[in-house]
Order: C-alpha cells, then sequence, then structure tokens
C-alpha cells in the first residue's frame, strides 16, 4: 500500500513539475520572439476571420494579422477563442493577442493595451426582412425582445439606451445572434455594422435578415489588444500599421474586404 | 454545405470526443483505485486529505475545473500555457478518479468480513486477499454504477469547448456560426446516441460475463 501511496504521489508531483517548467524571467516580446509565433485569439466571423470555400482561413485580420508578423518576423497561430473569456486568455499567456476586430473600451483598456486604431466602426440593429414595416426606428423596437453579443460594444449599446434594454438576453458569440434571429427566437440583434455589412442580406448565408438603416448606435473603434506589460510589442505593431498605412498596402485590404467607409487612416 | 462534407467535419470532432473518452477512462480507472486506497486509509491524515480532495473535485463543476487546470498556471504564475487538450484531460481525470474511487469504496465496503477471515485462514497475506479474492467481487458489483459514469463521461466530453478544444459539439458549432446552418446541431445527437448505445451493449456483455457465481 505504501508503494502505490509513494506512486501517486510521484505522479501527482509530476504532473505539478511538467505545468511548472517553463517559468522565466524574459520580457514578454523575447517570450514571443524564442517561440518564434505569436498567438492570435480570434473567433470565426466574416470579413475579419472566416473559411473560404477552400476551407482556409482568410479575411480582412487574417491577412492584416498575416502582414505585420511578417514585419514583426514571427509566425502567427490562429486559436479560436471563447470572446468572453478574451482577458482570460490574453493574461494567462494562452494568446498573446487579440486580434479580430476588438472594439476599445475603458473596462478593456484597464486590462490591456490597444495598438493604434485602424478601422472606425458602429453599432447597427438587424432584423428578419419579415419584420421590416414593424421596427422603423427605435421607439418601434418598444418591448421587443434583443440580444446582443456579452461584454461586447453591441451590449453596452443596449444597456445605454432606455428602449432596447428592457427586454435584452446576452448572446456568447457575435454569430449567436444572428442564429438567433433567424431561428425568431429574438427580433432584435445588435451587433457592429462590419460584420453586418458583410454577413446579412443579399447573397449571404443570413439572407432573410437585415440592417435597419435608421437606426444608429455607438460609433467606435478596433485596435490590437497587447498584454498590458508589453510595450516593446505594441510599439513593433504600431510602426508595421503606420508602414502599411503609408505603402497603402492597408488601404487596399480594406478595398478588398469592402470596409473602405469604416477605414480609420482617411 | 452538402450532408457529407457536415459529417466530414463533425466526425473529425468526433475524433477528439473520442480522444478525450478514451484517455479519461484509461487513467482514471487506476488512479481512481488509489484515490480509493487514499480515503480508505488506516493513516489519518493521508485519509482526510484525500477525502477533502474527493469533496473539492465532486463538490465543483468540471467546467470550472477545466478553467482552472487551463487558466490558472498561466494566471496565478505567470507560466506559459499548457496545450488546450492537455488541460482538458488533466481535469477530466482528475474529476473523474474521484468519482470513480467513491464507487470503487462503496464496492470494497460491501464485500463481507468473512471473505476477508476466510483469506486469513488460508494464510494469505493483505494484499493476496485484496487482489485474488476481494477485488473481482468487487469489479462484479460496481459494473452497473461505473456504467452510469461512462455514459455520463461521454456527454461530459462536451464541456471541453469551454477553452475550444474542438469536440463535438463545438464542431456542430462552428458549423452553425459559419455557415447559418441550424441542423448539425441536431445531427451530433445521433452520434452521442449511437455511441452510447454502442456502450451500453458492451456494458451489458461485462456483466453477463461477469455474473459466474448465479450458476
Amino acid at each position: 500500500m505504501k508503494k502505490i501511496m509513494a506512486a501517486f504521489l510521484a505522479a501527482a508531483m509530476s504532473v505539478f513539475a511538467f505545468a511548472g517548467c517553463s517559468a522565466s524571467e524574459k520580457t514578454d516580446w523575447e517570450y514571443i520572439q524564442e517561440k518564434g509565433k505569436l498567438t492570435v485569439g480570434i473567433t470565426y466571423f466574416e470579413p475579419m476571420n472566416y473559411f473560404d470555400e477552400n476551407n482556409e482561413l482568410t479575411g480582412f485580420e487574417t491577412e492584416f494579422t498575416k502582414a505585420v508578423c511578417e514585419k514583426l518576423g514571427v509566425e502567427p497561430e490562429f486559436q479560436e477563442i471563447d470572446w468572453n473569456n478574451k482577458v482570460f486568455e490574453l493574461n494567462s499567456k494562452t494568446i498573446d493577442v487579440i486580434w479580430n476586430g476588438m472594439t476599445i473600451n475603458e473596462d478593456l483598456a484597464k486590462e490591456m493595451l490597444f495598438s493604434t486604431p485602424y478601422i472606425n466602426n458602429r453599432q447597427v440593429a438587424v432584423i428578419k426582412k419579415d419584420n421590416a414595416d414593424k421596427y422603423k426606428d427605435i421607439a418601434s423596437m418598444e418591448g421587443a425582445s434583443v440580444t446582443a453579443e456579452i461584454g461586447s460594444a453591441g451590449e453596452t449599446a443596449v444597456q445605454n439606451d432606455s428602449v432596447l434594454s428592457k427586454n435584452y438576453t446576452g448572446c456568447a458569440a457575435q454569430k449567436d445572434v444572428l442564429i438567433e434571429i433567424k431561428s425568431g427566437t429574438t427580433e432584435i440583434g445588435v451587433i457592429d455594422y462590419v460584420m453586418a455589412n458583410a454577413s446579412v442580406g443579399e447573397g449571404t448565408d443570413y439572407s432573410d435578415l437585415m440592417i435597419v438603416e435608421s437606426v444608429e448606435l455607438t460609433p467606435e473603434q478596433y485596435a490590437v489588444g497587447i498584454r498590458k506589460d508589453d510595450k516593446e510589442l505594441q510599439s513593433k505593431i504600431n510602426a508595421a500599421i503606420q508602414e502599411m498605412v503609408d505603402d497603402g498596402s492597408l488601404k487596399a485590404l480594406c478595398e478588398k474586404y469592402d470596409l473602405l467607409d469604416v477605414y480609420a487612416f482617411k | 454545405m452538402s450532408f457529407l462534407e457536415v459529417t466530414a467535419q463533425l466526425a473529425n470532432g468526433f475524433l477528439t470526443t473520442l480522444l478525450i473518452f478514451g484517455v479519461t477512462l484509461v487513467c482514471a480507472l487506476p488512479l481512481g483505485l488509489l484515490i480509493t486506497f487514499g480515503s480508505m486509509s488506516k493513516i489519518p491524515p493521508i485519509k482526510w486529505i484525500m477525502r477533502t480532495f474527493i469533496w473539492i473535485i465532486r463538490g465543483t463543476p468540471l467546467m470550472l475545473q477545466i478553467i482552472i487546470v487551463f487558466y490558472g498556471p498561466g494566471l496565478l504564475f505567470g507560466w506559459s500555457a499548457l496545450p488546450r487538450l492537455m488541460a482538458v484531460l488533466i481535469a477530466f481525470v482528475i474529476n473523474y478518479a474521484c468519482y470513480f474511487s467513491e464507487i470503487y469504496r462503496g464496492g470494497i465496503e460491501s464485500i463481507p468480513k468473512g471473505q476477508y477471515e476466510a483469506g486469513q485462514v488460508l494464510g494469505m497475506t493483505k494484499s493476496q486477499i485484496f487482489f485474488k479474492i476481494v477485488l473481482f467481487q468487487v469489479i462484479k458489483r460496481i459494473v452497473p454504477p461505473m456504467g452510469n459514469e461512462i455514459i455520463t463521461l461521454v456527454k461530459d466530453t462536451s464541456l471541453a469547448r469551454v477553452i475550444m478544444v474542438v469536440e463535438l459539439v463545438q464542431a456542430a458549432q462552428q458549423i452553425v456560426a459559419q455557415k447559418a446552418l441550424l441542423w448539425p446541431m441536431f445531427y451530433i445527437g445521433a452520434f452521442y446516441l449511437l455511441f452510447s448505445g454502442l456502450l451500453t451493449v458492451i456494458l451489458n456483455r461485462v456483466e453477463k460475463k461477469l455474473n459466474y457465481y448465479s450458476g
């Protein structure tokens, strides 16, 4: 029995030793450089990070990230995350940056550094086409069920609006918001314009949904989220973004993905 | 996406589900026995440490344990992260070992004292009595409750998606999210039903095989 206990304790200790073998005193950028990989936290949505018909990851952010990483001399490694856990993921080093159309806000600013904002965006309301006559403006949405992604700028916009916040339920991801509307479990969804413009309407998977043009919610900006103690990576990413602005390649990317009207460096 | 493409993508997720299921079972079965020995130990400190450990593991959600194993090392000590699947496996093995250990303990304590006494009369050592007489009767008795836990494990594997391990439910969720197809979410029910059905058949067979005392 003693031998068995000893074996068990040894096994338990080796688990902890294994988990702890890479503790170090390096700076954050040195840690990333040594890995040679920048682990990028993303969720899949068009037009930012999504799979094309050949099942290859593509999109505005995918190409943007790859271009910046090339300038930094590291390989990007895209990792799907639960958007609710993004701060967790960043601080526990399970990812190195959040780069997925992340909207800057005060709460996030306490947890991380931001790159130069590269997109000016806004929140819009999405509904079923069948409801087009029913919901023409904010006032007509009184009492209707509303959803937005938990922790997103859309949620903040809903909570700051006295009409929309009356019958509000959160969702895990922006894509789930669209599914709620499509399946009819919620009537109004609040997501950002970039995503709505790319994934709703004619020729998309959500052709039976539409944006309510007359409803305009908070303006906002997209930036890359970087670990709080890593000013070095921040300045490197900013320099790379500036290079892409100067040589016009970022603008070209925006054009490719139909994002020119939200391009931040006009 | 066609039915075949969806099936192929789901089958990929199902492989991860099977991997979590298989590794958990293979590692937690023996680890559970060790924990049982600890929780039934005659040395009070070992016994109480083990029982507290079992209380903590059984008393908190597996989902929380997965989150702690994965994010904990980085947040608390600044270590670099475990691979996602590894974190899931560690949390599952420890959690299931604790549940198994209580089933083992129930089985061991249900064996009448007379069996031990008979062994002693025959001059067997303590470990001989345990491994040659008691253990086989225990195995026979714990098959139904173990079957329960094993089938629960099949469905619990879906918790791995909290840290974005792409198992069956997450694979379906990705299709739902990206292609706006709703039916794959219902389709995966068939995967789970078939697999747990297969396990039920196997467990019934095992039970029959072990039914050697009733003539």
